[in-house]
């Protein structure tokens, strides 16, 4: 019995090394690509280990593709033009390739494995991004649910953006975590500012970066970051602007008037604010200043509830009620929304009835 | 289901039992409550669509709720498989007659409705029936005979 028991132990122990010895050849043979090359716009080349996904295989040479659900195939951002070395599309790919993509070999870069030589396209200005190592310099409440962050940065010590541009947060493990996350928001900070970069971040509920923020960061902590991202900015021209926002929307075009004020551009401006009460109301004396230092801005908020208490005397109601009030023609002007996507459409809808073009419409849409 | 595959968390959380189990039990306790997991995901849908004209703030819905909705970027795929990518919305309820609150996301609809999954135990995102039909006042499948619908 005792013999019997012993040489069972000694199987299955025996098959588990053989198992374990099997799996390190595999990793070293059929997981191993090797080093590969990486070609980006014909003239930028890269040699790199094989097998990752582009996304982070280009990460790891300091190239920040942007993206807002950490690599996980659920936000779409990460799309590359892969011009030869892709293979066939992925079935996790499909979902956020149109056909037009595909025929242009755009591919999901967090998706798609780095297996042999690779020819890419990317935007220029992605090579202006960096990654920065910060200091929490601030953190203070604007409202019961959002918070506004500000970051030191320290390696390196500046950034170059402009107005209206987000940045990816590095989440590093914690309670809800044990990885870390990247998500991505809108800087709301002036650009001129180079040292520090100010975000506004609302609670979301469950939300694993958003929680990590009210309920654990602090002023002092070290933190990551990259960017700067995005094409959401001020045109050069001179149209009358009208800006939308609510919540944290505010932090873009926070950023934009700020930097309109420092370099004295005098378009006339409306921005109207929605929220729900005067707890949701935020920087109103901030933006009563501007008003002042920029003689063709006009702020306008709008609460779609306000409370008794609140003795509210401004504008009541939606927001999109208020802008068509407001609007008496969108001839020469163009318009900035930043918000959820339910009041992103119901604004384009109003703001084209109004006549301002499709075209000069522009937004940071989720979705 | 697992985590990192389609999120960060998966669909289990840490639950022990498998998936049968899991649905199985969710619907047993779904039929004591006299309703359906179609009911209960209509009605969470019903709420979403009313909350959207808040536009992001909170908006009051009949008899006596309050709801919000709102987005992150992206979406994500069923687990179950299927066309098409559910977006990353987030619908908050607040009960003001029972002064409880809840929050759900288009996916738990999905789940919900098509599948009967409310996700395994321990899950950041599971949905415990009975929470649902308090919390959002799903009719029974008695009472959605009985009365004409107000839809």
């Amino acid at each position: 019995m005792f013999s019997a028991l012993m040489i069972s132990v000694g199987a299955v122990t025996g098959i588990s090394a053989l198992l374990a010895v099997l799996m390190v050849i595999a990793d070293a043979t059929i997981g191993n690509y090797g080093e590969v090359k990486i070609t980006i716009n014909g003239d930028h080349e890269y040699e790199v280990k094989g097998g990752k996904p582009l996304l982070g295989t280009l990460m790891e040479q300091e190239i920040f593709i942007p993206s807002a659900c950490g690599g996980r195939g659920s936000c779409g951002l990460c799309k590359v033009k892969v011009k030869e070395g892709a293979g066939q599309f992925l079935p996790t790919e499909l979902p956020w390739l149109s056909d037009e993509e595909k025929e242009n070999n755009i591919r999901l870069s967090c998706q798609l494995k780095v297996k042999n030589d690779m020819s890419i396209e990317i935007p220029e200005e992605l090579f202006n991004v960096k990654e920065f190592q910060a200091k929490i310099a601030k953190v203070r409440d604007l409202t019961h649910d959002i918070k506004e962050v500000t970051m030191e940065l320290a390696d390196p010590p500046e950034i170059n953006m402009v107005a209206g541009q987000f940045v990816q947060l590095r989440i590093p493990e914690y309670e809800l975590t044990d990885e870390p996350v990247y998500r991505a928001y809108s800087v709301a900070s002036n650009p001129s500012d180079t040292k520090h970069v100010e975000l506004e971040i609302r609670l979301v509920p469950n939300g694993i970066a958003t929680t990590y923020v009210h309920n654990y960061l602090k002023e002092g902590d070290d933190i990551i970051f990259n960017g700067p991202y995005g094409d959401f900015f001020l045109r050069d021209t001179e149209r009358e602007i009208i800006c939308i926002a609510g919540g944290s929307g505010m932090a873009p075009i926070k950023s934009i008037l700020l930097n309109m004020a420092e370099r004295g551009i005098d378009r006339r401006v409306r921005y109207f604010f929605g929220a729900r009460s005067k707890k949701d109301l935020f920087l109103v004396d901030e933006m009563r200043r501007l008003e002042q230092e920029l003689p063709n801005f006009k702020f306008i908020p709008a609460l779609s509830n306000p409370e008794e208490e609140d003795e509210w005397e401004g504008e009541t109601g939606l927001i999109t009620d208020i802008v068509a009030s407001h609007m008496e023609t969108g001839d020469n002007t163009e318009a900035y929304l930043c918000g959820s996507p339910g009041m992103i459409d119901a604004c384009v809808k109003v703001l084209s009835e109004k006549g301002v073009p499709d075209e000069l419409i522009y937004y940071d849409k989720f979705g | 289901m697992r985590p990192g595959v389609l999120t960060l968390h998966g669909f289990l959380g840490s639950d022990k039992r498998d998936l049968i189990e899991i649905l199985e039990e969710d619907e047993a306790e779904v039929r004591r409550m006299g309703t359906s997991h179609r009911a209960i995901a209509d009605k969470m849908a019903y709420l979403r669509d009313r909350g959207k004209d808040g536009l992001g703030e909170f908006i009051d819905v009949d008899p006596h709720f309050e709801v919000r909705v709102d987005s992150v970027r992206g979406g994500i795929p069923s687990p179950f498989g299927g066309p098409g990518l559910i977006p990353k919305t987030n619908t908050t309820v607040r009960n003001t007659a029972l002064q409880r609150e809840i929050v759900y996301t288009d996916i738990n609809i999905h789940l919900i409705g098509e599948h009967g999954f409310y996700e395994g135990k321990g899950s950041l995102f599971r949905m415990e029936p009975h929470e649902l039909v308090e919390i959002l006042e799903v009719e029974t499948e008695q009472q959605q005979t009985e009365l004409p619908s107000n839809r």
